[in-house]
């Protein structure tokens, strides 16, 4: 039972933060057609900008400071990278993503080295904020949970009540009026694409010392990030959200459950043949592979992804 | 063997909550021309885009040549030999005019996903296509890539496309939109020319080249066929005039 | 009508290029030398097979290490299982069991991945190969774990008229047989009714199908033959190197396959067969030179995809142009007025780049405080001086580049238009 509250728990708090990274990378791709394929290394960028601004002045100025920071790193590669490409097409446009996630990861080796930064949760954080049976809730998870729904409200706040709100919700339902548009909306695309690339960032401060900072960290969270948003539904922020809360429990449970796939198989009635390496495995052993399980198993059996509605 | 060409009945089409298509019925023989009018908006693409399942039918039957061929995928319906062209422009842009002409014929030639022969070696394959270039009049363009032919050159290309496969059952969208006076009398003694024997279906908008072409007429007006008849039928018929008053049917038929 | 079955151009552009093939590692004899080309030809297969995805079929993928990666596998499993008494033409033979291998990864693979084209295609090919790749690290039994699966690629009491495979360059001249083998065949799948839908169906998917081709059926064979081509050259690479790790198949090699093939230039057959060449001696040349090596990678590879997305091929293809029109004279010049602030403003940038790493990257403690070695030149680093050379070095080669860069645009497009009007 314990087991079960703090999986959950935990789960939630990872598949938030997944959210933040796949709403703003859904954003972007709803509005301006183009997967971010750097999108996880503006990540990276927040974790190491808030490191690097918590050795100067600490954690608490970083938390702002290094996501608009990021956003304004993000928006000037839309304006004089991703808009160029666009005239190229759409797999320019990948490419040069994909240059950029490259890129990004050999400047943070040649600024911060190649092993990970002592990026810390700070002191007043530091601690359990309440113990459940036997098992200690730490503050800083509720931070988390505390900053991602706060995120989660005023995002919500700014596609519903403001005009370019508006106009990011009318790109997510029809695509093809705002393409209509076309090129008279490129400050909005500058702008979704520093927002996007901010919240990337927000995530990256608070995840980065919750996990690891280190120059790996883009590349393990990226193709999570595109799991989630392939499982979700391309397009979609709804289904982003239900996808990372999913792929977030799935992670944290099945790290945490020494089951073999032959004791699995035990209760559901099926003995497995002793011995063979895959019935040895135990599900801590698979968990980095059922997120892509998931995926492929989406895609065979509901390609349009959990609550997608286009076809693509 | 009697069966109709098509025979579409109780056909609907929704999108979100408008009913685009509302209920159409039409049977076209075999060897008929027919051509389908009607305002902007009406649903005359949206029809075609059902026959030939690039959209799916919300409800109702379609028969091509007496099989149901609802729930069948596009080039399903293309290898029982019918063929379309689109309204807009739909080509293969980095293939010159000649290879465009090629991969429509392929299949129909029983070539498939043939990986073991040569394109070269493939005579049958060529001699068609050369030849639908020259009937669509592009042979002094063959090796120029179908993306920057001109306008009138790419509408050509389109219907050249459609009637390479050699279907018996064609289905075309407008085909001489926007194309200026001489180049529409060109491209209908074409068309006349290449669905000579087969059955076509066409929406058109010139008056002239309707009057001029079709065997029967459908009007189909707010997702519904109010008349269906012969040419000199359709001129006098009372709820056409009435949909159409003052529109160009009126000029068409006065000319 | 032009119809004759090998044009003789074509011939002897193929047979030239086999001679050149073969000649190379008699006129550089060195050991280094002879591995670099092994590496070359063993990349110049892997690309091109990467190339029917995404210059032919145009599809755009993360994950084509995984082909490559199996085939190494299953291949060096094979060498291993043949043992001491097979022969060394059972050896010469094994790239076949490493093609067979990639083409069915393929077709289990690829009838997940190719259900859906475009940016669909992209990312759920990036899923399957972090899939793939973290499954070998769960299955160490299979994938040999940290260390890989090794084995000695010599076998047999006899040799194979007078080859055991031993020495590199017997070596080499067994990867020059099948990378001339593969290239053939996949110069000719280009020519064959389903190379041709491919291309269609890269242009136009929606056409394709109302001309009677199922696009996913289209895509699915492509991968999956474009899957025995990536594993032949992961049964090269597993011979030649003699050990297979985790690494062939991961993302890493994905990601050098797209960007070779990319650079090299998609839109034509020998696009990818450049960008392997140059890339290998790229990689092995400069970074034998710098640790940077990576970042300038990364630079040149964004470069390219800004300014030149045609890839190498296409701006070869735009001189081969101008030169037929007897115009490319007309722009020599040009081009060697740019070239000269270009080397400018590229000094001046590694220079920066050079004494960011050996400051920042740190060789050893307190670099900066003492005078540090770089690029062959003693300098203070937490000193400005440096610095500030770099810095002017590098702003004198960007002006001098945007104001002669510009007066060549314009020359350029002068050029284009002739070249244009004297066509039409
Ligand atoms: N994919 C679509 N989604 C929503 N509405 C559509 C779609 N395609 C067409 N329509 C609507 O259906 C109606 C009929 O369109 P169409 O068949 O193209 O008319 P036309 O008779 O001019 O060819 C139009 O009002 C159009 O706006
Ligand atoms: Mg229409």
């Amino acid at each position: 039972m314990e087991f079960v509250v703090i999986s959950l728990l935990n789960g939630i708090t990872y598949g938030l933060l997944l959210f933040m990274l796949s709403s703003g990378l859904t954003l972007i791709f709803s509005m301006m057609g183009i997967l971010n394929f750097a999108h996880a290394s503006f990540y990276m960028l927040g974790a190491y900008f808030a490191y690097q601004i918590s050795t100067w002045i600490g954690f608490w100025p970083g938390l702002l400071v290094a996501p608009l920071l990021v956003g304004a790193v993000g928006a000037a590669v839309e304006r004089y990278g991703l808009r160029r490409a666009h005239r190229f097409g759409h797999v320019a446009e990948l490419l040069f993503t994909f240059g950029l996630a490259f890129l990004v990861e050999e400047i943070v080796h040649l600024i911060w080295g190649k092993v990970a930064v002592d990026y810390r949760i700070p002191e007043e954080l530091d601690g359990t904020l309440f113990s459940l049976f036997d098992t200690d809730f730490p503050i800083y998870k509720g931070f988390m949970m505390l900053i991602s729904v706060g995120m989660l409200v005023a995002l919500y706040a700014l596609l519903t009540r403001t005009r370019i709100g508006l106009i990011i919700q009318a790109a997510l339902t029809k695509p093809d009026m705002v393409e209509a548009l076309g090129h008279n909306v490129p400050r909005i695309f500058m702008l979704v694409f520093g927002g996007g690339t901010a919240l990337a960032g927000l995530a990256g401060v608070i995840g980065g010392n919750a996990f690891v900072t280190e120059p790996g960290m883009a590349a393990a969270v990226g193709s999570i990030v595109f799991v989630v948003v392939v499982v979700g539904g391309l397009g979609s922020l709804g289904g982003a959200f239900v996808a990372s809360l999913l792929i977030g429990c799935i992670q944290t449970f099945s790290v945490a459950m020494t089951l073999s796939i032959t004791d699995v198989f035990a209760v559901v009635g099926i003995a497995l043949p002793e011995g063979s390496q895959v019935a040895r495995l135990t599900i801590t052993q698979l968990a980095p592979v059922l997120p892509y399980m998931l995926m492929v198993a989406i895609l065979i059996f509901r390609p349009r992804g959990l609550m997608g509605a286009r076809e693509s | 063997m009697n069966s109709p060409a098509i025979r579409v009945s109780g056909l609907k089409k929704n999108f979100g909550a408008s009913e685009i298509i509302r209920g159409v019925d039409l049977d076209i023989q075999r060897g008929e021309r027919h051509a389908i009018i009607g305002p902007n908006g009406a649903g005359k693409s949206t029809l075609f885009h059902l026959i030939s399942a690039r959209l799916p039918v919300t409800a109702g039957a379609i028969e091509l040549k007496g099989e149901n061929v609802v729930g069948l995928k596009p080039f399903e319906i293309a290898r029982r030999g019918l063929s379309r062209s689109f309204q807009i422009t739909n080509i293969f842009h980095n293939l010159s005019v000649f290879e465009n002409l090629r991969c429509a014929v392929l299949w129909s030639l029983g070539y498939r996903y043939s990986f073991w022969q040569r394109l070269s070696g493939l005579k049958d394959a060529r001699q068609r296509a050369e030849a639908v270039m020259e009937e669509i009049g592009l042979s002094r363009r063959r090796d120029t890539p179908a993306g920057i032919l001109s306008y009138a050159e790419q509408r050509a290309l389109e219907i050249g496309i459609t009637i390479a496969s050699g279907a018996d059952v064609i289905l075309l969208d407008e085909p001489t939109a926007g194309m200026s006076n001489t180049e529409t009398e060109e491209a209908v003694a074409m068309i006349r020319r290449v669905t000579e024997g087969k059955t076509l279906v066409m929406v058109e908008h010139d008056m002239g080249v309707v009057f001029g072409l079709a065997d029967r007429i459908s009007v189909l007006v707010y997702g519904q066929i109010i008349a269906t008849d012969a040419p000199a039928a359709i001129r006098c018929n009372a709820a056409v005039q009435e949909a159409y008053l003052g529109t160009s049917l009126h000029s068409g038929i006065a000319s | 009508m032009n119809s004759v079955i090998f044009p003789r151009g074509r011939l002897l552009l193929w047979g030239g290029g086999l001679a050149l093939a073969i000649a190379l590692p008699l006129l550089f004899k060195s050991g280094f030398m002879v591995s670099l080309l092994c590496q070359m030809g063993i990349m110049v297969v892997f690309a091109l097979s990467y190339n029917m995805l995404l210059g032919q079929t145009g599809l755009l993928s993360f994950g084509h290490a995984v082909y490559y990666g199996l085939g190494a596998f299953i291949t060096m499993h094979t060498l291993n299982l043949i043992g001491k008494d097979g022969s060394p033409l059972l050896v010469a033979l094994l790239p076949l069991v490493g093609g067979l291998a990639g083409m069915l990864a393929g077709v289990v693979l690829g009838y997940v991945t190719t259900k859906k084209a475009g940016t669909t295609f992209a990312m759920i090919s990036l899923g399957i190969g972090e899939l793939v790749a973290a499954c070998a690290l769960m299955f160490p039994g299979f994938f040999g774990g940290e260390g890989g699966v090794s084995g000695n690629r010599v076998i047999g009491k006899e040799s194979f008229l007078g080859f055991t495979w031993g020495p590199q360059v017997e070596m080499y001249g067994l990867i020059v047989l099948w990378a001339f083998l593969a290239t053939v065949a996949m110069f000719a799948l280009t020519q064959t009714p389903l190379g041709r839908m491919a291309n269609a169906v890269r242009d136009n998917p929606e056409r394709a199908e109302f001309v009677g081709y199922d696009t996913q059926r289209v895509r699915y064979l492509m991968l999956i033959l474009s899957g025995l081509f990536a594993g032949i050259a992961g049964g090269l690479t597993a011979l030649n190197y003699e050990i297979v790790t985790a690494e062939t198949l991961n993302a890493h090699t994905s990601g050098v396959v797209l960007l070779m093939t990319f650079v090299g230039g998609i839109g034509f057959f020998y696009g990818p067969i450049i960008g392997a060449i140059l890339i290998t001696v790229m990689q092995i040349v400069i970074g034998g030179l710098t640790h940077a090596w990576l970042l300038y990678f990364g630079l040149f590879f964004l470069f390219m995809v800004l300014m030149a997305p045609g890839g190498i091929a296409s701006l070869i293809a735009v001189q081969h142009k101008l030169w037929q029109a007897g115009l490319l004279g007309r722009m020599l010049p040009h081009y060697l007025a740019t070239a000269l602030p270009t080397l400018v403003l590229l000094a001046g940038l590694v220079g920066l780049i050079e004494m960011g790493y050996a400051l920042l990257a740190g060789e050893g403690v307190g670099a900066g405080d003492t005078a540090t070695k770089v690029m062959g030149m003693e300098m203070q680093l937490n000193a400005p001086g440096p610095w500030a050379a770099a810095l002017g070095v590098a702003a004198l080669g960007l002006a001098l580049t945007r104001w002669i860069g510009g007066r060549t645009r314009v020359a350029w497009n002068a050029t284009l238009s002739t070249l244009h009007g004297d066509k039409a």
